[in-house]
């Protein structure tokens, strides 16, 4: 699913002095694998994440998703591969505002061309358990369901890779619990999870943890995982 | 994204931001109100100039030849023209020039006393050829006009104007009875349609108009003519004519070029396009000031957008996450700027008929509503939009997704 082979990203300060995020960096991620990120801050983790959505291109070295080398695309051809293959799942749920749950869910089918398929959307939010809010302004929603319509959204494009950026850090353990335990079923019906977390609790969901530090991966392990049997785990954040 | 799709959100989007969609049409609609409006009653006022003219003289299908050279001004009658013009010379156009159907011989006076009875005025005395009611287009209310036998016989009697018969006659029946004009006798036989105004504003009414014949020879003693209606068979061929006609005159006159013609030919219809003309550039500014106030407003579109676009960084980079491209971002905008430009445009439109009825209706005027302005006005809101949302939707589809999700 995912190819990284010799990735680089340097950022220029305005001086003219290069700052590496990344370094050199490479592994691949398989089909249908949960993964965690993991990494202090400055570690280099957000611009990984950053060149995983395609939002962001490498400096230097070779990125294929599914099979497809992106590392060269435009910016045009970057919007389309995330429109078609990645869904996004934010810390902040990043939901429009004064807009209803299914409105939001409908955004990315905005973007394939075609008709946008309210049928479809309001069948994912019925998925996500939130059938009955789905007329409901996003203001009028708890955090949770917030990031429910969130994943709803990154769903409606039927996109096989799904890049999750501390889902649950503004949620209370229970909402973020259940966001996990959301996210675990997706990856049994077979979808490439990318869950970036600080959250122990919630990175035990993964099969395996990839560390970063500095630029570069410190560690790539498999962990026990729980995905599968249903949160035995605590979420503790 | 498809564009009924983008409209729908363009709209949506305006109706959750009331108050800036709001200011962003008032300006477009205040300046599409006044082009509107301002169009619309240039128009009416043209048109009314247009009949204005039409009645004071007549038909539009004619010349006129009148004595004197290119620098005579002011209205020719008997005691001012140049006694150059004779019954001969329109006799000679009459026969000669075919694109002439037909000639009208007229003389005119003014400062005559009319009296009857114990009452006086002093309308303008008209001789006229028994044509003068067809080629003037004029209309005999009651009684009969002038008639070729009137012309033949030198017949002592005239054909009066509403004003006469209120000013002499007032509450008597005319017809029949005798009027003197400088003390000859003449039976009145005639009253004129009325006319109404000039297109200076006085009434044309205040006439008398009695044969050529009897003019000349019982009244005035006089042989020469103060104007000459040349008829044409086709109006569209009014300068051929002109040039016929002055060409013959010339001949007859023994005029060599380049001295001075003593006469003049003139064609109604173009002076009139002339008059109009310079009633329509002064619509053409007020116009343009119009169009200026509409630019004006779509520099508030521009503004008020560039501070949406700031506001909306999120909205645009949650767009780009989940596949929208640049250009998706910058049609999206483009297309709310000409939406808000369009509906400011509408309502301008609406104001602008509105205001355009309660001048022609406070005017007197009928109203002419120029369909062509409120189509151009909703085609330069829409113009105005996409020009001046391009540099803030610009700026939208290049602001970084990663920077705007991160804020």
């Amino acid at each position: 699913m995912i190819e990284l082979q010799g990735i680089s990203r340097i950022y220029m300060r305005e001086d003219g002095t290069p700052v590496p995020a990344l370094r050199d960096v490479s592994f691949s991620i398989d089909r249908g694998e949960f993964v965690t990120v993991r990494g202090a801050s400055g570690s280099g983790k957000s611009s990984l994440l950053n060149i995983l959505g395609c939002l962001d291109t490498p400096t230097a070295g070779t990125y294929r998703l599914d099979g497809e080398d992106v590392s060269g695309y435009t910016d045009e051809q970057r919007s389309n591969i995330r429109c078609r293959k990645i869904g996004f799942v934010f810390q902040s749920f990043n939901l429009l505002p004064r807009t209803t749950a299914v409105e939001n869910v409908e955004i990315p089918a905005l973007y394939v061309g075609g008709r946008v398929d309210r049928d479809r959307a309001l069948d994912i939010l019925g998925r996500v358990g939130l059938a009955e809010r789905a007329g409901h302004f996003v203001s009028e929603l708890s955090g949770g369901e917030q990031q429910r319509v969130a994943i709803a959204r990154a769903l409606m494009n039927d996109a096989p890779l799904l890049l999750a950026d501390e889902p649950t850090g503004n949620l209370d353990s229970a909402a973020g619990e259940s966001i996990m335990r959301l996210l675990a079923e997706l990856h049994r019906e077979g979808r490439t999870i990318v869950l970036v977390t600080h959250d122990d609790g919630v990175a035990a969901y993964a099969q395996r943890e990839l560390l970063i530090r500095d630029g570069v991966i410190a560690s790539d392990r498999p962990l026990p995982g729980v995905s599968g049997r249903v949160a035995a785990v605590p979420a503790t954040g | 994204m498809n564009l009924a799709k983008t409209t729908k959100l363009a709209l949506l989007s305006l109706s959750r931001n009331r108050l800036r969609s709001f200011l962003m049409m008032l300006g477009v609609t205040v300046g599409i109100a006044s082009l509107t409006a301002l169009a619309s009653v240039g128009e009416a006022t043209r048109q009314e100039t247009m009949r204005r003219f039409k009645r004071m003289l007549g038909t539009f299908d004619m010349v006129i030849i009148e004595p004197g050279g290119a620098s005579t001004r002011g209205m020719p009658s008997l005691a001012t023209v140049e006694p150059v013009l004779k019954f001969a010379d329109a006799a000679a156009i009459a026969a000669e020039i075919p694109a002439v159907r037909q000639v009208s011989e007229m003389q005119f006076a003014i400062d005559l006393d009319v009296k009857y009875r114990d009452k006086a005025t002093s309308p303008s005395v008209i001789g006229v050829a028994s044509n003068w009611t067809e080629v003037r287009g004029e209309e005999i209310a009651a009684g009969r006009g002038i008639t070729p036998d009137d012309v033949a016989s030198l017949a002592r009697v005239a054909v009066i104007g509403q004003d006469v018969a209120n000013d002499l006659f007032a509450g008597e029946n005319p017809l029949g009875q005798t009027l003197r004009i400088a003390d000859v006798p003449f039976q009145v036989q005639g009253i004129l349609a009325s006319r109404g105004v000039g297109p200076g504003g006085a009434s044309m009414d205040n006439t008398i108009v009695i044969p050529v014949t009897t003019a000349s020879r019982r009244l005035f003693n006089r042989d020469y003519l103060t104007a000459v209606i040349a008829q044409l068979r086709d109006p569209t061929q009014s300068e051929r004519a002109i040039a016929d006609i002055s060409a013959l005159l010339r001949e007859r006159h023994g005029i060599i070029p380049p001295a001075d013609d003593d006469f003049r030919v003139s064609s109604p219809a173009a002076q009139v396009t002339q008059v109009t003309e310079v009633g329509s550039t002064l619509s053409k500014v007020l116009v343009g000031v119009a169009v200026i106030a509409t630019l004006i407003g779509g520099t508030v579109i521009m503004s008020l957008m560039l501070i949406a676009v700031s506001e909306r960084r999120r909205e645009i980079g949650i767009r780009r996450a989940v596949g929208a491209s640049r250009r998706d971002i910058m049609v999206q905008f483009l297309i709310e700027a000409a939406a808000v430009a369009v509906l400011g445009g509408i309502v301008g439109v609406l104001i602008g008929v509105a205001i355009t009825l309660l001048i022609t209706m406070l005017g007197e005027l009928s109203p002419a509503i120029m369909w062509s302005a409120v189509g151009g006005s909703v085609l330069l809101s829409a113009g105005i939009g996409l020009v001046f949302g391009l540099q803030p939707a610009w700026r939208a589809a290049n602001i970084d997704p990663i920077e705007a999700l991160r804020s």
